[in-house]
């Protein structure tokens, strides 16, 4: 397209400056305004070289420029309209309105500054430049962009020979310049102004011609010139295949070249020895020999010896198989001065106490002040300091000492954060109050709904969890040793160990046909039955008609401590342990294997365990799931199989004495309680000795418990504490639980030198109930 | 009125106008005025008080709480706009409601022992449940027109059936012996002293405590949860003695009147909870929702008896109450001091959206306001009652008559507190403008 304006050779005309050449004059110079674009270089001749009359020009067009300017406003839009009328190339026409908008907001300003001209080529490539030699930032720019040009523009040959002078010298010529030939080319004969406006008002590509100046001819931008324009306009190179950011070819790379850079064979001269350095080193030779070059230099002597240098880095020490420097003594300071400051001069009374200490602990020299240095005594000690320290010159033992750098960080073992071990129980939100004396145990019911507590007030009570009501109160008698529900929901019995008796109570919780099981249940036909075939019954099974409810009293021979029952809920089990001197005399007598009892709710029977114990039993426990028995004595936990009925294992704690054990709900895992503070965590597949061991409580583990559900178990102690710990087992043999403390639970206040004696885990909720001595029961809630 | 009243110069102004949605008395003037940005609540009250005083004389000053944007301040002006990054130099728009505070403290109602539980939903009486085993009617502050007899153990819930009854309400307890009784109140027959009444319907199926009974909209249905895992839907509606003879029995009382009591089965039974259903509430015909110790809140659909949704929580799960914007927001308190609120309608997510903390102790009840989207109660084992506005995050009153733990509260007649506890008291505080 356009090929028709490109090659449109216009004659001159003398009355270039009517309206319609000014608009297409002002159009010429939008463009250039915004796009100051490469021209021929090779071409230009040397502007400088002449005298430049711009001012001319300049008014020339000034004499009329004022009144044509809006005019050529209206001209402009008109021209637009036109363009945007005519439905031939209407995609192109749109673009080059845009172009348009943009280029008169900018070119609006100095649209009167008409000094620049337009080359046109005989290919059709346009190039603008700026004739104006001013200095100008314009220009510098144009200049830089001729430099940058394209080399096949440069091959377009100009019209016009004149070079680059100045238009206005052929201002009032009839020609324009000259051609190749040195022919005069006339000036082109202007168009009358409203001529050229209906001409560009037909023509819709009329907003793309614009006014060579220096040829004198109008000249049809293609589309390729104005894509070009709009690239540059945008700050882009002009070729839209020019990549900016290609991909870099490393040309010299040596790594894997299979073939060396030159193919010449290697030189002699690689091969035969140097005869130059043979030179040289028979030189060398020779001056070594007549002693003109001294090979070892004579080692310096320090000048200065180093008294306070470390020994220890001296050279001797590698050099001597143990040698070790004697230890420097302490140098004086201070204090020794005939005349310290005051700082140092101890007080009458920090005197006397020196009398009252160990004469190895007392400080050899007391400081004192002198008027002057010759008042000073001679130092009494001086003589026998010095024999000493030969001494231990002479005969002490010297050895190196390793010392160890370890930050203690490093020795911790790498736990898991305690957030990601939630729920746990944190806070105390309830308190169950009414107990006078020390709550000494507490036991949850099945569904987690009551808890019952026996106090050493004779007294147990039964609360509702939810509320802290207390739903029941049965007056025993004596101080309660331990409280212990069954474990099935439906048969909430209580068993409460209280003196010799074991009171077996029906709560009076459960619906009626529950209520009418334990009735029947609790009902003793002959009373006074024992267990054993022996003539002296173990226990005797009493009704107890005292209770509001039924009840069945087992009256032991000795004092009862503790109830376990079993999972099922017919077997429980006593501990009676006795007196210290009579179990001396009992064990002796081997009779002492009396002092675990299993009870049978439901026969009503009673028996000994057959195993022969060792040592004084402190607590038993049923296995969750097998038939398995565990007792502890004071100092090991015996571990039996019932059905079997043999010693399967015996636990070693290394503890002074035990007070309490609990079973990790899987049966595997044990955890201990001692007197000392401490707790072992027994994993029975492992060996007989702990798994773990912590020493956390400052006085004595009262309680330990394990939750049922939650990989949680607690230890609760005479110092007013509750542990609760993470203690994960892993289904997988290989892995080994992970114990994890969490939390200290405080807020039971010490009574009587005891501080919290009894800790259970509520059976579905990761809530931690407490027992204290000071008569109140809190709940710790996650 | 340009704020000449609060002369500190070295505060910043902002220029604000203060609009309501109140009546007419309380309007002020349109016009936007210039006050001091580091006004508080209280100020801006006085500002409004001042505002409407000079148009009415004799005006009684009254708290204001206000509202930018839907929030309501709780700390200075200038804070809020810092807080909230809204430009001081716009005039400002604040609305203006009645604060919501009890004015007024009615007359305790002595119980003989806990006040387990209250219902206020009927604006005629208070139906209050206690851990003697009565239920109590109260036509007004300490005066008792009923005792509902024949528990044998504490009552743990009681709700109104059927709300709109002309001449006698239908009402429902349950009770730690396992059973829900069904009464008939004639609110209308004026006794001088309080009657004692017997249920004229026993509902016995339950295997441990009930902890909550809740009726349905209709009012022919009553649900009902309990220690034994399961909600239980009852039929309330009374039967002729001949359609089940097997089940009547019948009593003399004082030789004089014939009384018969029914019992009945479960309608049927929901399971699904594998703990303690503590609570459960029948908001709409076919929906109950239902709150329970398992950490769970599940809402069930009626028909099918199936559990459609189940937030998990984390904690032990108390009280529960729907209401709120759209009644669909779920409200929940449990064993810790937070007050949580779900929306449910929120897909795939089980993050309340709404934390409310200023307990310190267990929350045992909550309940919404029935009028408005934004007010519910709380109350606490800390022996608070707070009342909260979802537009904030502070309580806006909190209510202290109660000496201890507070098991119960509820709204009565739209502006009432009424809340029972561990001081076997049922108080009133009344006056709440909302």
């Amino acid at each position: 397209m356009g090929a028709a304006g490109k090659k449109e050779k216009t004659t001159k005309k003398k009355e270039a400056k009517d309206a319609r050449g000014l608009k297409h004059e002002e159009a010429e110079e939008r463009v250039m305004e915004e796009a100051p674009r490469a021209r021929s270089e090779p071409e230009a001749p040397d502007g400088g070289g002449s005298p430049v009359d711009s001012g001319s020009d300049y008014e020339d067009y000034s004499e009329d420029g004022d009144s044509d300017f809006e005019l050529s406003e209206e001209d402009l839009e008109s021209g637009e309209e036109g363009a945007a009328g005519s439905g031939s190339d209407q995609d192109d026409s749109e673009d080059g309105n845009s172009e348009e908008f943009e280029l008169s907001e900018s070119g609006g300003s100095d649209s009167q500054e008409h000094k620049g001209f337009v080359k046109t080529s005989n290919k059709g490539k346009s190039i603008i430049n700026h004739a104006q030699d001013d200095s100008g930032s314009e220009i510098s720019e144009s200049d830089q962009r001729a430099e940058e040009s394209d080399s096949s523009e440069d091959e377009v040959p100009s019209r016009n020979t004149i070079g680059d002078v100045p238009l206005e010298w052929y201002r009032d010529e009839e020609h324009i310049g000259y051609d190749v030939k040195g022919k005069k080319i006339k000036k082109k004969e202007r168009q009358d102004k409203l001529d050229s406006f209906l001409a560009s008002a037909d023509d819709s590509k009329n907003w793309r011609k614009i006014h060579d100046e220096y040829n004198d001819e109008v000249v049809e931008l293609t589309k390729d010139e104005t894509r070009l324009i709009r690239r540059m306009l945008k700050g882009k190179a002009p070729h839209a295949g020019f990549d900016p950011y290609p991909d870099y070819v490393d040309f010299f790379k040596w790594d894997d070249a299979k073939h060396p850079l030159s193919n010449a064979p290697e030189p002699k001269r690689r091969f035969i020895p140097s005869k130059w350095e043979a030179k040289k080193v028979a030189k060398y030779v020779r001056a070594i020999r007549e002693g003109l070059i001294k090979l070892d230099k004579p080692k310096e002597e320090p000048r200065f010896y180093n008294l306070w240098g470390d020994d220890l880095n001296s050279k001797d020490r590698a050099g001597h198989l143990a040698y070790i420097p004697a230890p420097k003594p302490k140098l004086p300071g201070h204090e020794v001065s005939y005349n310290p400051s005051l700082e140092y001069i101890p007080t009458q009374e920090e005197i006397n106490s020196y009398e009252l200490m160990y004469e190895e602990d007392r400080p050899k020299f007391i400081p004192r002040r002198y008027t002057s240095f010759k008042s000073v005594p001679a130092y009494e000690n001086a003589v026998n300091e010095s024999f000493e320290r030969c001494m231990d010159l002479y005969m002490s033992y010297r050895a190196w000492k390793k010392r160890l750098n370890i930050d203690p960080e490093s020795l911790k073992p790498k736990l898991p954060n305690r957030k990601d071990l939630k729920p746990y129980p944190v806070t105390c939100y309830l308190e169950y109050r009414g107990h006078e004396g020390a709550v000494v145990s507490i036991s949850t019911e099945a569904s987690g709904q009551w808890i019952a507590s026996g106090s050493a007030d004779g007294t147990v009570r039964i609360w509702e969890v939810e509320t802290g009501r207390c739903c029941g109160v049965w007056s025993i008698g004596e101080s309660v040793q331990c409280v212990s529900w069954s474990p099935l929901s439906e048969l909430p019995i209580l068993a409460v160990a209280a003196g010799q008796d074991v009171l077996l109570l029906n709560t009076g919780l459960g619906n009626e046909e529950d209520q009418k099981k334990i009735k029947d249940l609790l009902q003793v036909e002959i009373s006074g039955t024992a267990g054993d075939s022996d003539e002296q019954p173990l226990v005797s099974w009493l009704q107890d008609d005292r209770h509001k409810h039924e009840a069945i009293r087992l009256r032991h021979f000795k004092t009862v401590t503790s109830v376990e029952w079993h999972r099922k809920g017919d077997y429980l089990s006593t501990v009676t342990p006795a007196d210290i001197l009579v179990v001396w005399y009992f064990m002796t007598m081997h009779l002492f294997d009396g002092a675990i009892l299993i009870h049978q709710l439901s026969k009503k029977l009673t028996q000994k365990i057959p195993f022969k114990l060792h040592g004084l039993p402190v607590t038993s426990v049923f296995h969750p799931s097998r038939s398995i028995f565990f007792v502890s004595t004071k100092k090991n936990v015996r571990v039996y199989d019932l059905l079997k009925q043999k010693l399967v294992k015996k636990l070693e704690t290394g503890l002074r004495e035990v007070s309490s054990i609990a079973i990790h709900p899987q049966g595997d895992n044990l955890i201990v309680g001692s007197r000392e503070g401490k707790l072992c965590w027994f994993d029975m597949d492992l060996s007989s000795q702990p798994y773990k061991t912590l020493q956390c409580h400052s006085k004595d583990i009262t309680n330990v418990a394990f939750h049922r559900s939650y990989p949680l178990f607690a230890s609760c102690s005479d110092d007013c504490t509750a542990y609760v710990f993470h203690g994960m087992v892993y289904s997988d043999l290989n892995q080994n639980p992970l114990i994890v403390p969490l939390e200290i639970l405080r807020g039971h206040v010490s009574s009587n030198g005891r501080g919290v004696m009894d800790c259970k885990f509520h059976p579905r909720q990761p809530w931690l109930f407490t027992a204290g001595a000071d008569s109140v029961v809190r709940l710790y809630c996650h | 009125m340009d704020g000449d009243d609060f002369g500190e110069e070295t505060s910043r102004r902002v220029q604000v106008r203060f609009v309501t949605k109140l009546q007419a008395p309380l309007k002020v003037p349109p016009a936007s005025i210039a006050i001091p940005a580091n006004l508080t609540r209280l100020g801006l009250s006085t500002v409004v008080n001042n505002l409407i005083q000079s148009g009415d004389p004799d005006w009684n000053p009254e708290p204001f709480d206000f509202l930018i944007d839907g929030e309501l301040i709780r700390m200075s002006l200038e804070q809020f706009l810092l807080a909230k990054g809204i430009s001081a130099e716009k005039v400002l728009e604040i609305e203006y409601i009645r604060a919501v505070a009890p004015r007024k403290e009615e007359d305790a109602s002595e119980h003989e022992d806990w006040v387990s539980a209250v219902d206020g939903s009927n604006p005629r009486f208070i139906l209050t449940g206690c851990y003697d085993g009565l239920g109590r009617v109260w036509d007004a502050p300490g005066s008792c027109s009923h005792i509902l007899g024949g528990h044998s153990d504490a009552i743990t819930s009681v709700s109104v059936i059927n709300r709109e009854g002309a001449e006698s309400v239908c009402v429902a307890t349950a009770s730690k012996d396992r059973t829900l009784r069904l009464w008939k109140i004639h609110t209308e027959a004026s006794l001088n002293s309080s009657a004692t009444m017997r249920a004229f319907k026993i509902l016995r199926g339950h295997k441990a405590s009930v902890q909550s009974v809740s009726a349905s909209s209709a009012g022919d249905m009553i649900c009902s949860g309990s220690w034994d895992c399961t909600i239980n839907l009852w039929n309330t509606k009374e039967l002729a003695a001949d359609n089940n003879p097997v089940t009547v029995k019948k009593r003399k009382v004082n030789n004089q009147v014939e009384e018969s009591q029914m019992e009945e089965e479960a309608v049927s039974t929901l399971v699904g909870h594998t703990q303690c259903v503590s609570s459960v509430i029948w908001p709409q015909a076919e929906t109950i929702y239902s709150a329970s110790w398992d950490h769970s809140v599940r809402r069930w659909d009626v028909e099918t008896g199936k559990d459609m949704l189940n937030i998990f929580c984390g904690k032990v799960l108390n009280c529960l109450d729907v209401g709120g914007e759209g009644s669909a927001l779920i409200a929940a308190g449990g064993s810790d001091p937070i007050l949580r609120i779900w929306d449910p309608r929120k897909p795939a997510s089980s993050a309340p959206i709404f934390q409310f903390s200023s307990h310190t102790s267990w929350i045992s009840a909550c309940k919404w306001h029935d009028k408005s989207w934004f007010h519910l109660l709380s109350a606490s084992y800390d022996g608070k009652i707070m009342l909260w506005d979802l537009r904030t995050a502070w309580p806006l009153a909190v209510i202290d008559s109660h000496k201890d733990k507070v098991f119960c509260a509820d709204w009565w007649k739209g502006d009432c507190v009424v809340s029972g506890g561990m001081d076997s008291k049922l108080r009133i505080s009344s006056g709440i403008p909302i």
